[in-house]
């Protein structure tokens, strides 16, 4: 599996620093342009590295099932689901490490723009407001912030899922049909009305709560984590099954 | 047949794609120690076949054993199968494919690949996008036979490799084969190859024209491999 994932990152390497690469020099252009050109930046970087994000997972995938070089991979002793799983995994730390280096940028260009401003910084003031984010003085702790981002990091990933089913659907049960791309699309859209029609059965069977919950009043980490639960257990439920789903017919009836 | 000899079983082996029947009950059994001819025009079905015993395509109906068991992920370990196509990483250097080989396979010789590879003449530093037809023939050739199982299943090993090399790769193809291992040979270049087939099977239409022993056929017909290629095929 590591290998799998080591290899899908080598692959990608020139992608990888190009994207770093031009991501600074866009940035410096901007900051040293203006005063507002760092916020700019900070505006644009999620945009468009969502765009390409999207982009790279999808054809990281669509490359291996519909090019030759995806040979290479598939003549290899891995089982479909090891195979699947590595997509995963790749797509999930590259989602990771877009987060990282946005969050960087946030304090590069937060720290450039608060000197250029002339302010004096206190550093007794960023450990206070560290504190209380730990404290939980502002309406919201570390638990909060855990509990959002788990939640954020499984819908991410059981979305990838249901973009690498449709797709391996597609290469396999419809391998000897016509309009590849056109028709995952569309087996996309259909996984999705299935999933959306099973989530509103499900959401009224396990937590009426979800619906009436009032989110102007403060909450704690706990009724948050309640508040998420629904979502979340059919967020994992979606990806064992989806991903049980990939690997069996990779295994099974792939046709490349 | 003795059964401890037989490496690959095929048994009733049918493809069906949307608009065409590429294979149809297919049935062959392959023995060990043995170089096997595929022979035939192109659309016969000889790619449509190695890709279903490689685990890249999967059979309509019928079944394909390798030492008595079905095909799955675990049998590809005792698979080198080379594709007739360019399926290289195209942004590898060809000491990265062969780094990427020694990682996938625990059968694969690493010193014995490097030694093909000087042999053939292709430089280790050389990037995959740079390569030239022939030059991509013998790297596939090379990292194929440089593993050590028991089925090598080779498609095309002569296409786009100048005359020189083809004897180079024709004598890597002899040395490969011992007692227990099984070669399989797909090409257009019949008369180039055929001092070295021990058996023959004629593809036609996805049907099993003719199959047998290469010395007991070309008494039989009294002709060479190429000459009963142009008896089988001729009329096509």
């Amino acid at each position: 599996m590591i290998k799998l994932i080591k290899y899908e990152f080598i692959k990608k390497y020139r992608l990888i620093a190009i994207t770093i690469i031009a991501s600074i020099t866009l940035n410096i252009y901007l900051i040293t342009r203006s005063a507002s050109g760092g916020i700019a930046f900070l505006s644009l970087f999620p945009m468009i590295m969502g765009v390409l994000f999207i982009v790279d997972i999808i054809k990281m995938y669509s490359d291996d099932l519909n090019k030759k070089s995806g040979y290479m991979l598939f003549m290899t002793p891995n089982s479909g689901y090891k195979i699947i799983v590595s997509k995963m995994i790749t797509a999930v730390i590259e989602g990771l490490a877009i987060l990282l280096l946005y969050f960087i940028f946030i304090i590069i260009n937060g720290a450039y723009m608060t000197f250029q401003s002339g302010v004096e910084v206190n550093f007794n003031d960023i450990i206070y407001i560290v504190n209380n984010i730990i404290s939980g003085s502002f309406g919201f702790n570390l638990a909060h912030i855990f509990v959002f981002m788990l939640t954020v990091l499984l819908f991410l990933i059981s979305f990838l899922t249901t973009i690498y089913t449709a797709m391996t659907i597609r290469k396999s049960i419809f391998s000897e049909t016509k309009f590849g791309g056109v028709l995952s699309f569309v087996i996309f859209l259909l996984l999705n009305w299935g999933i959306s029609f099973v989530s509103s059965k499900l959401f009224n069977v396990l937590d009426p709560y979800y619906y009436t919950f009032d989110f102007s009043s403060q909450v704690t980490a706990s009724e948050l984590a309640h508040t998420f639960l629904p979502m979340n257990i059919l967020s994992i439920v979606q990806i064992i099954l989806l991903t049980l789903c990939s690997g069996y017919l990779l295994e099974k009836k792939i046709n490349l | 047949m003795n059964k401890m000899n037989e490496l690959l079983k095929i048994q009733h082996l049918s493809k069906y794609y949307y608009n065409k029947n590429a294979l149809n009950d297919v049935n062959l059994s392959l023995e060990k120690g043995k170089i096997y001819g595929l022979l035939g025009p192109n659309g016969s079905g000889k790619t449509t076949l190695m890709k279903i015993i490689a685990g890249l395509h999967k059979q309509t109906s019928g079944e394909v054993l390798l030492n008595n068991r079905p095909l799955s992920y675990k049998t590809k370990a005792n698979i080198s199968y080379m594709p007739t196509e360019n399926f290289f990483y195209d942004s590898f250097k060809v000491k990265d494919i062969v780094k990427f080989y020694s990682d996938m396979y625990e059968d694969f010789q690493v010193e014995s690949a490097f030694n093909t590879l000087e042999k053939i003449k292709v430089d280790p530093e050389f990037s995959i996008s740079k390569l030239s037809s022939g030059l991509v023939g013998k790297l596939k050739v090379a990292l194929a036979l440089s593993r050590n199982v028991e089925l090598y299943m080779l498609d095309e090993p002569l296409n786009g490799v100048d005359v020189l090399s083809r004897d180079v790769i024709i004598d890597l193809i002899t040395r490969s084969c011992g007692e227990n291992k099984v070669i399989v040979v797909s090409t257009h270049l019949v008369s180039e190859i055929e001092k070295i087939l021990d058996s023959l099977i004629f593809l036609k239409d996805g049907t099993i024209a003719l199959a047998g022993d290469a010395e007991e056929l070309r008494m039989s017909r009294c002709t060479s491999v190429e000459g009963i290629y142009k008896e089988v095929f001729g009329n096509d």
